[in-house]
């Protein structure tokens, strides 16, 4: 009698460790299951389809590496890449020197901190369509205010739309005005985090503010603002609404993003295998490019550390 | 009620109810998403698919209500943008959704649609199409096309209808008749009118759509053929890098000194705000425009605008944009399309629709004087649709139309740079575009 209420304690006890080392899975599982049907069968459905042969929208078989082939050796995809480069290093870099900017002076004690945070957030919560409209009736032409403006000033109107230039630098100050925010806010978030005895031994040694910025706050925050580096560069390559309204890639090719090139490929001239090939080639050639800028900014920022 | 509120469940009990729920959840949806209880309100109901567009207005405003009281058949009409619409169609078409009955296509989906099978053979399911429709409006549901280069793969197939015209949109003059005693008929008419009259920034001699891609070609297009050029001649070789495409451009840039700034970014919006404000001496747009000319809330200048076939320089050469009307062999009310497609392009039907200022699509209606009296550019829709020239008939038409479109934005950008030197600027940009629309084409196969 004593041997089975052993063996039935034993028994309940190896259910209890069954249940236990299965739980983490079991809780785990439908988030799992979700990322997989979001994420990951699109992922394989586009591999897929980069390898398969299309006619008039219609999947007619495998045909090997014929889709990458084509991307490789079409121009106006290297030059959407390359526009897409240029767009990409030109506003990121200045949207992470005006985020940092603003938000070191955030992060002082200045009067109505809160609301000029308020603002300078708004344009980050407007639809990217709502901008591109929005910035269009600014640069327009015909209606906009950008001539005029000019006008008043005795300048010759830019017709900022009209000329490759103009249009592609119009472009990246409107990604500048809707994401500089975005890395102000991170980073200010990582400015309070930030220990305040480096700093203030620095003040106390004398250093100057530029000092301690340099030499020991923007080392401190590098992690920080590597992420914030990093989510704007991945989302910058995908822009694609604004373009849409404003410019639809034009004049000519000058603001042919990829994610424009690749619209149009897959939607408009229904060469869904291409459109995929190229946006497996952008995905992978992101990534290489990510993980080499990680680690290029990670071993300077323990440099940076280690010499604070 | 208080007895069920207090009741209690065990784990068991918990476990089986749920399964239940859920298996009865699934069963009903699934069996909703099967159909069941559809079928019953298919045979009085159509469901019609387009984009939105000026010029069906008087369809979904005025004619579908008419065919639901004429026949007792309910129209279901779901609009939405044009390159949503598109895509929307063709993959209700490609997976048979069967939640169409009707699409409403622009002319050069017809070819991708047809080609893929997603249309059905209009004769073939039993429409007799009116023998009074226009020719050239009525060739663009045909594929194989009836005129033009085919492609290989269907040389030697017989021509079939996939699909009717509902709206023979075509390029026209609006010229500002307070401007010229009679319609300008040639571009060089146009050009002297320009020198003589235009006063930049108040009166403008032309403007043009300059976007990349579509607009600009559909600027381009109505110079072109006049000029004796093609988009694509009959062995698919690029019809416009020759002597008539150059002067054709050339043309358009002698226009530049007297045309809004900043026509690089214009598109249809931009254009015709022009030419309603009373700012600009004509333009070459689609019929879609007739619809807003006369309409105060639209227009400064209601009454005054006059249409006329575009300009010629061999010959008037509008380039035709029909609005076409298809059925998918998954339409759930197969008969209730046909009997739509079937009514509308009735005689009757027809002549009231032209009465509304709508470019009709049959011949009667677009010539019968009380309609005239209503809508004084009907003659000249006539005309521009017996004188079009269509696009190349091909699913690779929109990959075509963004190489050329795309080379002559440039071209214009130069142009204006250059400051009235644009020699060679032309010819550069569109030897550019026969190169690669060759090299395309090449790479597509089934063209040579």
């Amino acid at each position: 009698m004593a041997g089975e209420a052993i063996s039935v304690q034993g028994r309940a006890r190896v259910a209890e460790r069954a249940i236990a080392a299965g739980s983490p899975y079991l809780l785990i599982a439908p988030a799992l299951l979700f990322m997989a049907a979001v994420s990951v069968y699109p992922l394989f459905y586009g591999v897929r389809a980069s390898l398969a042969e299309y006619k008039y929208g219609r999947e007619l078989g495998f045909q090997g590496l014929d889709n990458y082939r084509r991307v490789l050796a079409d121009d106006v995809f290297w030059q959407a890449m390359y526009v897409t480069l240029r767009f990409v290093l030109i506003a990121v870099t200045l949207e992470t020197i005006l985020g940092v900017a603003l938000a070191v002076l955030l992060s002082r004690d200045l009067r109505f901190a809160g609301l000029i945070r308020t603002g300078l957030i708004i344009p980050m919560t407007v639809a990217p369509v709502v901008v591109g409209i929005v910035w269009r009736l600014i640069y327009a032409s015909d209606v906009g205010i950008v001539n005029p403006l000019f006008r008043v000033a005795g300048l010759t109107p830019p017709d900022v739309l009209s000329h490759g230039t103009s249009a592609f630098l119009g472009l990246v100050a409107v990604d500048v005005w809707e994401w500089t925010p975005l890395i102000m806010l991170i980073v200010l978030a990582g400015l309070h985090g930030l220990p305040r005895e480096p700093i203030e031994g620095a003040r106390v040694d004398g250093a100057s503010e530029l000092r301690v910025f340099f030499d020991h706050t923007l080392p401190l925050v590098r992690p920080v603002l590597l992420v914030a580096i990093i989510l704007r560069t991945i989302d910058a390559i995908g822009t694609f609404d604004q373009v849409f309204v404003l410019t639809k890639g034009g004049p000519g090719t000058s603001t042919q993003l990829i994610a424009i090139y690749g619209y149009n490929t897959a939607f408009r001239f229904s060469q869904y295998g291409q459109a995929s090939a190229m946006m497996l080639l952008v995905l992978v050639g992101m990534s290489v490019l990510l993980v080499a800028a990680i680690r290029t900014i990670r071993g300077a920022a323990k440099k940076a550390t280690g010499a604070a | 009620m208080k007895r069920v509120l207090d009741a209690r469940m065990t784990r068991r009990e918990l476990l089986r109810n749920s399964a239940m729920f859920g298996a009865a959840t699934f069963a009903v949806t699934t069996l909703s998403a099967c159909g069941l209880g559809k079928k019953s309100s298919e045979s009085n109901k159509i469901v019609i698919g387009a984009f939105q567009d000026n010029a069906l207005a008087p369809l979904r405003d005025t004619f579908f209500k008419r065919f639901t009281d004429e026949t007792g058949i309910k129209v279901q009409y779901n609009e939405t943008n044009y390159d949503s619409w598109y895509q929307n169609a063709k993959n209700d078409g490609l997976n048979k959704t069967g939640a169409y009955d009707i699409y409403i296509m622009d002319d050069n989906w017809v070819p991708e649609f047809a080609a893929a099978g997603i249309l059905i053979d209009l004769e073939a399911a039993g429409l007799k199409p009116n023998p009074d429709l226009l020719e050239n409006g009525l060739n663009q549901g045909y594929w194989p096309p009836k005129v033009g280069p085919r492609l290989k793969d269907v040389a030697n197939d017989e021509p079939k209808l996939y699909a009717l015209p509902i709206d023979d949109d075509v390029q026209m003059l609006y010229y500002n008749s307070d401007q010229f005693s009679s319609a300008p008929t040639t571009w060089d008419e146009i050009f002297a009118a320009m020198k003589d009259k235009a006063d930049p920034p108040n009166m403008y001699g032309w403007t043009i759509r300059g976007v990349k891609g579509n607009p600009i070609v559909q600027t381009y297009l109505p110079v072109l053929n006049s000029y004796g050029g093609a988009f694509a001649n009959d062995d698919w070789t690029p019809g416009f890098d020759g002597a008539e495409g150059v002067a054709a451009l050339e043309r358009i840039f002698s226009f530049i000194p007297y045309m809004p700034r900043g026509i690089v970014e214009f598109d249809t919006d931009q254009e015709i705000q022009v030419l309603l404000q009373g700012q600009s001496l004509a333009l070459t747009e689609y019929t879609g425009l007739t619809q807003r000319i006369d309409d105060p809330e639209s227009s400064t200048v209601v009454g005054k605008i006059d249409c006329a076939a575009t300009p010629a320089e061999e010959k008037s050469g509008p380039a035709i944009g029909i609005f076409n009307a298809g059925i998918p062999p998954s339409a759930p009310n197969t008969d209730g399309a046909i009997q739509f497609l079937d009514w509308f392009t009735s005689d009757d039907v027809q002549l009231d629709f032209a009465k509304t200022g709508s470019a009709a699509v049959t011949r009667k209606a677009l010539t019968d004087p009380s309609a005239i009296s209503e809508a004084r550019w009907l003659p000249a829709m006539a005309d521009a649709v017996d004188n079009s020239t269509p696009k190349p008939r091909t699913p690779d038409e929109p990959k075509m139309e963004d190489i050329l479109g795309t080379e002559l934005n440039k071209a214009l950008v130069d142009a204006i740079a250059a400051n009235g030197k644009y020699g060679g600027i032309a010819q550069k940009h569109l030897s550019a575009a026969a190169d690669q629309m060759t090299s395309y084409l090449q790479q597509q196969g089934g063209y040579y």
